[in-house]
């Protein structure tokens, strides 16, 4: 990554605030290093206790007893599908809905903008039950449509759209408007481009909120072939498994994980290098 | 890899089979977790340790005897009952499910659980085989809702090693044990005083359930009968405030270790933190294993017993179980045949499912001279008797456990007087069974 | 925004359409008919009775509802504002891109992949005695051991503190990418001026990132109102109910006692209070500004 254009030196970060910021580094970092030994970790030399880990020797054994179950890659697929299906479903939702309430007027705009701010507001126990005996009746539970369809309605994803829509500044498409430009080829080829930054964010928190949801696909992905990995990996723990498998434990948390540091190191570049000079200045 | 490969293989060919032949499918749901890495192919039940490997050995070796029952295990998240709520309300229930016998009077009272008996008659079944507490635990309104498996109580785990150190152990090797609440405080001094470690090790932070069924446990001693009336609890008794009473008096001469969550007590007993655990019976299997190792706390020096008798009344203890229910739905008459094989089988095997610790709910288990050899069973084996639940008519006994544990707590830690918090208790549960 | 030549058409409605669609079908309708079960004395299972307000009533009279609704609204109180400040902070720190600050910022976000279930595992292997990190430090400095999870008042503090660490990933990404997209020219007058650190951070930057903020905030205000599974997992609740927060309520009554009127009817006055504390914010944050 080629570094930024100049900056005045009072926008350069000060060395106080990164050396400050290197320390909360390691504080944030430890418990993640701790629970990664502990999943390389034999069970029974951690229910002795927890300093095992700073000691020799290490194992795999718990990621091969986790692979073993052979209905891991069945729920790693189910959630795959429904994280990748509702991150590109918020994006292409919000993205739309955002343009068009950040940029273009039409009847009752302020009217429906609002009511979506309502929707930020609404908890999710509020509807999860009618919800659910609403799916019921569609039959769409034990499916990925199922799974992927009330994320869709994130009014978080649409806020955050309007705002960045709205920060663009207003010279970048005065000119196309003027020309007669058909809106959607005005948003598709000048405005999305420059929200990229907006999606890569937006894109990861679905994808995240997706891959870790737990309480929806409990109830609605009941089958074991339709489990999500986090709901399959709940129901792998044994009765007591924090005393009797911390390592185990730890392993899947490590297993679990890994493909969503792998979409946030993907993601990340955009956020950093997709606002660049010439365009928004 | 060569697992999996071997997994896909079978999986396959199970596949196959169930294209070439008519099976009858049995959907199973349960909790004990999943471990078919390790169990998944193990049809020698025998072979099989902990909750988990014996419950997955016993259906592979039913799956094994009858070829032409295909059982498809789900595993739920202990204890699975927000799942199974939700597949009720969508009418996609399994066909057999596992549920505590506490748990049972909600689904049954609200018609969700079909009686076994017929089932258990067409397997030839007796229900007389089954000790008095599994029984209980399933029977409403005169008939049997589920398959009693097991009874589980709280008990005593006793550390010998620092029992010999405090002066706590007979001339035979047993552990002294208290049988008053005075007796308690003295050993439990001359125990702290001459090992400089809590006497006991007890749950008590991010928990309810151990304090209920500590609570219970001493009520049932005195003969109080706090459900008399099943829709309304009485705490606001002498007796109630006699065991919470005590529960504080522990703590507060530091008898006790304090703020450990579940795991950190089971932990902590390993390790050798306190003299007595009182914890559960399925900890058995793993203690006895700890004990088996040289240079641990508990190296040839671990035993358990039953809660002691404190109080003059009668000897008991809260014991509650899991069971096999049937959900309500419609079932072939195929169906019905291949769950009475499946129930059959099971009651047959609880010996093998009484090996992780849990008290066997077949009577005839206590005599097999297997059981009777496996360890400190002699020692636990009259809970089989003492066991007592709570009546069988009390609702939402989840909700209630969580009451009384929140409130005692509360009291025992010292933020609310004992009277206040069984006051309180007494109100919260009889606003909420008042409003079922 | 009004512009002549921003004609209002129903035509660029349609951008708008398939959102609204979805949002009106799977929230808010199942958001009425949860009210309508909120008047009703029903479990998950069958028909009810309608029984009109009667369950509000109770909800508001149950003294575990009234301490619940305190519990998070101290928290939120407490977490928000950190979470605000922190996330400004590390941005601030970190807008400079080096190898080094790409990795750190890595690092911050990580937390944020991991499930509850796992934050909590984690946070519970810090704060618990004899085992945990925090005893281990305690101890060696001699201090008195504090039982972080099972004391009043300390409870809700250590769930605070997992779930800050757990959630910061996104208000720093956001003010990461609002402070990108300010323009360099802005700096260059302060440059000239000399100005301070302080100057330019007050005049310039916090100006420019407003709506940003303001974003944060609320998207903040909202999630913590809805602390669930790190106080059941870390503390259930406790002791006596300290750190028992709202939906914890909502779900012990809807899931456990099966009184799901009751719990929607608690799930409604939790949309209201989550909607004027958005609303309250967003006033007074765009108050003398020019609209939405």
């Amino acid at each position: 990554m080629a570094p930024r254009t100049y900056r005045p030196e009072a926008l350069n970060t000060s060395k106080g605030l990164f050396v400050l910021a290197c320390l909360l580094a390691v504080v944030a970092m430890a418990p993640i290093a701790w629970i990664v030994g502990l999943s390389l970790k034999d069970n029974k030399a951690l229910m002795l206790g927890t300093e095992a880990v700073f000691a020799l020797p290490y194992t795999l054994a718990n990621y091969v007893n986790l692979i073993g179950s052979s209905q891991v890659f069945g729920w790693f697929f189910n959630s795959l599908v429904v994280a990748v299906g509702e991150t590109v479903g918020v994006l292409v939702l919000s993205s739309l809905a955002g343009y068009a309430f950040g940029r273009l007027e039409f009847p009752f705009r302020r009217t429906l903008f609002v009511l979506v701010l309502f929707g930020l507001a609404v908890p999710e126990q509020a509807v999860i039950i009618a919800r659910h005996q609403m799916f019921n009746w569609l039959g769409w539970h034990n499916t990925h449509l199922g799974l992927i369809v009330p994320g869709l309605t994130s009014a978080f994803g649409v806020f955050l759209m309007t705002q960045f829509f709205r920060a663009i500044p207003k010279e970048i498409d005065e000119a196309a408007l003027l020309d007669n430009t058909p809106p959607f080829r005005l948003f598709w080829r000048v405005m999305l481009p420059l929200t990229l930054p907006a999606q890569a964010t937006l894109g990861i928190f679905t994808f995240l909120h997706a891959w870790n949801d737990y309480w929806w696909p409990l109830i609605s992905a009941t089958k074991k072939e339709m489990f999500t990995l986090t709901v399959g990996i709940a129901s792998s723990q044994t009765n007591f498994a924090q005393s009797e498998g911390l390592g185990f434990l730890s392993a899947q948390a490590v297993f679990a994980s890994l493909p969503v540091v792998i979409v946030y190191i993907l993601f990340q570049r955009h956020i950093v290098t997709a606002v660049s000079g010439g365009a928004v200045k | 890899m060569k697992r999996f490969l071997f997994g896909s293989v079978a999986l396959m060919a199970a596949g196959w089979a169930s294209l070439a032949s008519a099976q009858t499918t049995i959907e199973l749901q349960r909790f004990f977790g999943a471990c078919d890495a390790e169990y998944g192919s193990v049809t020698d039940v025998s072979a099989a340790v902990g909750e988990c490997g014996i419950i997955t050995a016993l259906v592979n070796k039913f799956q094994a005897d009858n070829p032409d029952i295909k059982v498809n295990v789900t595993t739920v998240e202990w204890p699975g009952y927000d799942q199974l709520n939700a597949q009720m309300a969508s009418g996609a229930a399994p066909d057999v499910v596992s549920m505590h016998y506490s748990a049972i009077s909600d689904y049954q009272s609200r018609g969700l659980l079909d009686p076994v008996d017929g089932v258990l008659a067409a397997a030839g079944v007796d229900p007389a085989a089954f000790t008095d507490a599994g029984r209980g635990g399933v029977t409403k309104e005169g008939q049997m809702y589920g398959l009693p498996f097991d009874n589980w109580t709280m008990l005593f785990h006793v550390n010998l090693n620092l029992m010999k150190d405090a002066g706590l152990v007979n001339a035979d090797g047993t552990p002294i044990l208290p049988k008053t609440p005075d007796e308690l405080y003295a050993q439990g001094k001359q125990f702290t005083e001459k090992t400089g470690k809590p006497y006991l090790v007890q749950i008590l932070a991010n928990e309810t359930a151990a304090y209920a069924r500590v609570l219970y446990t001493f009520l049932q001693q005195q003969n109080s009968d706090f459900f008399a009336d099943p829709t309304a609890i009485k705490l606001n008794t002498p007796e109630a405030a006699a065991v919470v009473g005590m529960l504080k008096k522990i703590k507060d001469e530091g008898l006790t270790t304090v703020n450990m969550d579940y795991p950190a007590a089971v932990s902590g007993f390993i390790n050798g933190d306190g003299g007595i655990a009182i914890n559960g019976t399925w900890l058995i299997g793993d203690f006895v294993a700890q004990s088996q190792q040289e240079g641990t706390a508990l190296a040839n020096g671990y035993t358990v017993y039953p809660i002691p008798q404190l109080f003059a009344g009668r000897d008991a203890t809260y014991a509650d179980g899991h069971g096999w229910v049937l959900p309500h739905k419609e079932r072939s008459a195929e169906q019905d045949a291949a769950i009475a094989k499946l129930f059959k089988f099971l009651a047959d095997n609880d010996y093998h499912w009484a090996r992780n610790g849990h008290l066997p709910a077949v009577k005839s288990v206590f005599d097999m001279p297997e059981f009777q050899n496996l360890p400190h069973r002699a020692n636990i084996a009259k809970i089989a008797e003492t066991g007592t639940a709570l009546p069988a008519a009390v609702m939402r006994q989840f909700a209630i456990q969580d009451i009384i544990g929140e409130e005692v707590g509360a009291a025992v830690n010292g933020d609310k007087t004992v009277e206040d918090a069984l006051s309180t208790a007494e109100t919260r549960i009889n606003e909420l069974l008042a409003d079922l | 925004m009004a512009e002549s030549w921003r004609r209002s058409q129903w035509r660029n409605g349609l951008f708008a359409l398939p959102f609204l669609v979805t949002f009106a079908a799977f929230l808010v309708f199942p958001l009425i008919w949860g009210f309508w079960l909120s008047l009703h004395k029903v479990d998950l299972f069958g028909p009810g009775r309608f029984v009109g307000f009667d369950n509000y009533v109770k909800v508001l009279r149950d003294p575990q509802f009234r301490q619940a609704l305190l519990n998070t609204l101290i928290f939120v109180a407490t977490t928000v504002p950190t979470l605000v400040a922190l996330g400004l902070f590390l941005a601030l720190a970190l807008n400079h891109l080096t190898r080094a600050t790409a990795f750190l910022r890595g690092l911050f976000f990580a937390s944020s992949v991991l499930s509850v279930t796992i934050v909590t595992l984690i946070w519970r292997i810090v704060f618990i005695p004899n085992d945990g990190l925090i005893a281990l430090v305690f101890d060696h400095l001699g201090w008195a051991q504090i039982g972080f999870l099972s004391t009043k008042g300390w409870s809700l503090f250590s769930v605070g503190v997992a779930t800050v660490w757990w959630c910061i990933g996104l208000p720093m990404m956001l003010f990461l990418a609002a402070l990108q997209q300010i323009p360099v020219d802005h700096y260059e007058a302060a440059a000239l001026d000399n100005a301070n650190r302080w100057r330019v951070l007050t005049r310039i930057t916090l100006p420019a990132i407003r709506r940003t903020v303001l974003l944060v905030a609320i998207i903040q205000v909202v999630m913590q109102f809805q602390l669930f599974g790190q106080a059941q997992l870390m503390t259930n609740g406790g002791p006596a109910g300290s750190s028992r927060p709202l939906v914890m309520y909502i779900y012990e009554v809807g899931f456990i006692r099966w009184e799901v009127g009751r719990a929607a009817a608690a799930s409604e006055i939790l949309f209201l209070i989550i909607l004027c504390a958005a609303m309250i914010q967003y006033v007074v944050a765009t108050r003398n500004q020019e609209g939405v």
